[in-house]
Formats: C-alpha cells, structure tokens, sequence
C-alpha cells in the first residue's frame, strides 16, 4: 500500500476539498483556455492548428515530470512509477478489473479508444470541454453530464460485469 | 493599453499564459502528481490525480451509497474518504465563476433530439471509458505513468476523431449536394 505525504487518517478528511480546489482550479483555466483533448485531434488534423492540441501534449509531458519529481521527493507515494518497467507491462495500471488477459486489455484500451473519440468529436468536445460549456450555460452538454451520472451506477451494477463475462466467454480469462 | 496599475502589468503578463491550453495541461499533469503525492495513503488507485470520467463515477456511485445505502463499485480514494471526489463539481464551479467574470455566460438550448443524442453520448462514453479505465485525461496521466495500454487509447482515440471528423464532413457535403 502507497503512503502519501498526508496520514491516511487525516487524508480521508482531505480528499474533498483538496480535490475541489484542484477542479475549481482546473475549471478556470479550462474555461479561459478551451481546452479539449478531442477539439485537439480534431483542429490538428482539419486545420494544422496546434493551439489546442499543445494543451493536450503538455498534459501528458508534464504528468511524467510531475510524476518523476515527486517520485524522486516521495517514493512511497509513487508505487508503481515507471509502470512499463516497474510492474508488469503487460497489465494496466492498478484499478482496471482484474483476472483477465492481456488481450482482454488490449480489446478494453483500442475499443473504447477509438469509439470516444468518434462520439466527442461528433458531439464538439470531450468530457472535459462538455463540463466546462455545461458550465457556461449549454444545454446540450448538461445532458451529457447527465448522460454520464445516469451512465455510473449502470456500469458499476451492469455492464462492468457484463464485460468480463463476455471476455470470459471469448476466452480471455487469466 | 498602456498598463499604468502594478495589477494591469501582472494581468498583461499573466493573461496569454492563462489562456494557453499547454498551461493548463502543465498545470493538470503536475498537480495530478502532487496530489497523489498527498492524498494516496487514502487509498488508489494510481495515476488517478484528476479524471472527468471516474471522477463522476465515484461522486455519483459514492453519494448514492452514502444517501440512499447502496453498494456500488468506486475507486478506494473514494470509498475510503469522508465524501467521494469532488474534482468535477470543482471543474463546474470554476468554469462557472470564469464565464461570470469574463462575461462569456450565455444560455445555449438545443432541440429535444440534441438533448437525447447529448444525453446517450454521455452515457456511452462514460461506459466506454469505464471499461478502458479512465478518460482522455486520465489516460494522459497514466500514460506518463508508464503505462502502454493508456498511450494505446490515446493513439485509438486520435484515430477515432479522425474518422468522425471525415464523416461530420462527408455528411455536411451531401446536406449541401
């Protein structure tokens, strides 16, 4: 088990508002900014347009240095940084639904992967940019947040189970 | 405009930085690592610092067993605290205060069939994204935690928009033909 900088005691208290901040925070910025990680693909490939797509890029460069600083500060907290050569690479990282193959995984990154992207760049944004224009008034993206609450407690009783039952079936069990 | 205030100056140079999305994700990516840092003795999972996605599948699943007793599955961070995540209701109120502010708040409405296709988009993504394990963002996050599988999604995701963005086209070519 991780331990973070926080005790576990007096961390289950600070979860809420330090993850309140952090999207209030984040909410902002993604309001001044457009950022959308779709609208990013999206603008690239039909206009050359990198503004957006920079957004998206810095992410996922500034998550590994985020992630290798405080690796380097605390290593407890950071488990299992770097995944692809700490753990098993042939595995996700801790959370996805166990006992299943890496092909199962495979199937779970490529399928879904390519279907989101299909249906935000239909809709005009990814989840991100539909929570921020929810915010600015559109009524369209309050619908998909509304989609995505209904969407919860229907995989986690559902559908969650139904997958791995139908990677089972396909013989993809560990 | 000549900035003359030592507020106006700080504004003049702060503002491109705040409107740029590469700050943003700057900002997204170390701080999603700090707050593992804080938060993980918790509980994981890993490289979960911020996700639209699992973030309302946790507040969501996570009230509903608080208020109304029922068991469904969220992430341990989320089971284990006092109160589930709170980052979308964040990202709300924040988006919400910057649009007052900057005056940029403007009630959009859409026909009964936008609302259905929002409402089914919605839903389809978040199981989708369930499945993967997280959505574009945490995906970006794992993939800077090393692992191959998120770095997969986003290269599918990438292929994904591509091809919805050559049949948004082909459709609005046959609605002009």
């Amino acid at each position: 088990m991780a331990t973070g900088i926080l005790a576990a005691e007096i961390a289950i208290y600070a979860v809420p508002p330090v993850t309140l901040l952090l999207g209030i925070l984040i909410g902002y910025l993604a309001q001044r900014s457009g950022f959308c990680s779709i609208g990013g693909f999206r603008d690239y490939f039909l206009f050359r347009h990198t503004r957006l797509l920079s957004g998206y890029l810095a992410l996922i460069v500034f998550s590994f240095l985020g992630y290798l600083l405080f690796w380097i500060l605390t290593p407890a907290a950071m488990e299992h940084f770097f995944w692809a050569f700490e753990g098993d690479p042939s595995s996700p990282v801790p959370g996805a639904p166990a006992g299943l193959a890496p092909a199962a995984y495979l199937l779970f990154s490529v399928v879904p992967g390519f279907l989101v992207g299909l249906i935000c760049v239909l809709l005009g944004g990814c989840p991100i940019r539909q929570t921020v224009m929810a915010s600015e008034g559109n009524r369209k993206s309050a619908f998909f947040l509304l989609g995505m609450c209904v969407g919860s407690p229907v995989f986690a009783a559902f559908v969650s189970r139904w997958i791995v039952l139908l990677m089972k079936t396909l013989g993809l069990g560990a | 405009m000549v900035p003359c205030k030592p507020t106006d100056t700080i504004r003049h140079t702060l503002s491109p930085l705040v409107r740029h999305p590469a700050f943003l994700g700057a900002v997204i990516g170390v701080l999603a690592a700090f707050s593992q840092a804080l938060l993980i003795s918790a509980g994981g999972p890993e490289a979960y610092g911020f996700c639209v996605a699992c973030h309302t599948r946790d507040l969501v699943n996570g009230l509903s067993n608080i208020l109304a007793g029922t068991n469904l599955a969220l992430a341990p961070i989320s089971k284990n605290a006092v109160l589930p995540v709170m980052s979308v209701v964040g990202v709300l109120i924040g988006a919400y205060l910057s649009a007052r502010v900057n005056r940029e708040h403007k009630s959009k409405e859409g026909s009964p069939r936008d609302y259905f296709a929002y409402f089914l988009g919605g839903f389809l993504v978040l199981e989708l994204a369930m499945i993967f394990g997280g959505c574009p963002y945490r995906a970006a996050l794992r993939t800077g935690y090393g692992d191959i599988f998120a770095l997969l999604f986003i290269v599918t995701m990438a292929l994904g928009v591509i091809a919805g963005t050559v049949l948004a086209q082909k459709r609005a070519e046959k609605e002009d033909a």
